[in-house]
């Protein structure tokens, strides 16, 4: 009787501890969208942050979510640009219209590095707040 | 007046120069480093900056390496974390020059030519000496560069654990495409 209960119970937590083990190694993808962001800045502002100072802005924004705030400059299908400052990279189903270039908008993204080429940070899985 | 000429001479070459830069920010860099029957260890960067300077064939890519994206969220992590250390090395870049490359020569069906160059991934450089690359002029007037080679693990100081060593290949092959407009 106890043996039997023992076989149930090491057969219950090595399904459990299957379950886990599964879903640590095929966890979700960061959501982007649905993260509260770190820092809240304008697209000037934050461009020269990253040229005064590339090393110890990295460290402060590589991999964080952020909110920037800019005159759009440019817009691509898969992307558009905040001021000539800050690249953001969208999904095409979040492409932002044509209509929108030089307006004031605020977004979010996570901060993948600073282009040091085209002196531009960016950011990718950007969704348009307002 | 000799200082008026040589103000407008170097106008114009400032001119020519900036006439002569194709770019994109959005380019493509893949890499795969799987071993069969394993899980496929492979990512994509699609915002890759590239410029390429058709005065002289010049051209120079940079990849923010947190840009990369895995199918899994975990190989992901780790990737950044253990091996490229991407907090540490943010930037890799790819650069080299074409060797006797014209404008002129390219139109609408790829060619390929060979190119001279570097490339810097968790700060080790590495030379691709006398490596191919496709190049198409577009009808667009746009450019496409495109290639691939192969970097070895151990040339960038990249530690891989034991447990692991037998599902990672000690080479990775590398592939590009970019399609820059002229700016």
């Amino acid at each position: 009787m106890i043996m039997k209960k023992i076989k149930w119970i090491a057969l219950l937590l090595i399904v459990v501890l299957a379950y886990l083990g599964y879903n640590y190694i095929y966890q979700d993808h960061r959501n982007i969208s649905e993260e509260k962001a770190a820092f809240s800045v304008t697209a000037v502002s934050l461009q020269e942050k990253f040229s005064n100072d590339t090393q110890a802005s990295e460290t402060k924004f590589l991999n964080k979510v952020i909110e920037i705030t800019g005159q759009v400059s440019e817009i691509n299908e898969t992307d558009f640009t905040l001021d000539d400052a800050v690249f953001c990279s969208v999904d095409k189903s979040n492409a932002l219209s044509k209509d929108n270039l030089s307006k004031t908008i605020t977004i979010k993204g996570r901060c993948i590095g600073y282009d040091d080429l085209l002196e531009q940070i960016k950011l990718d899985q950007c969704t348009i707040i307002n | 007046m000799k200082k008026l000429i040589a103000l407008s001479l170097l106008l114009s070459v400032n001119f020519a120069i900036s006439q002569n830069k194709f770019l994109t920010k959005t380019g493509v860099v893949n890499f795969e480093a799987s071993v069969p029957s394993f899980e496929e260890v492979k990512a994509k960067n699609e915002n890759t900056t590239a410029i390429l300077n058709t005065g002289n064939g010049e051209f120079a890519a940079l990849v923010l390496v947190k840009g990369f994206r895995f199918k899994n969220a975990l190989m992901e992590e780790h990737f950044n974390e253990n091996y490229a250390e991407s907090d540490e090395f943010p930037k890799a870049t790819f650069k080299g020059t074409i060797s006797n490359f014209n404008i002129e020569d390219l139109n609408s069906s790829e060619k390929e030519m060979e190119y001279n160059g570097t490339l810097t991934f968790h700060g080790k450089t590495k030379t691709l000496d006398a490596n191919s690359i496709k190049i198409t002029l577009n009808a667009d007037n746009t450019i496409s560069l495109s290639g691939e080679f192969k970097a070895n693990v151990s040339d960038f100081d990249i530690k891989i654990p034991k447990v692991v060593s037998n599902k990672l290949s000690k080479t990775v092959d590398v592939s590009y495409n970019f399609t820059l407009t002229k700016k």
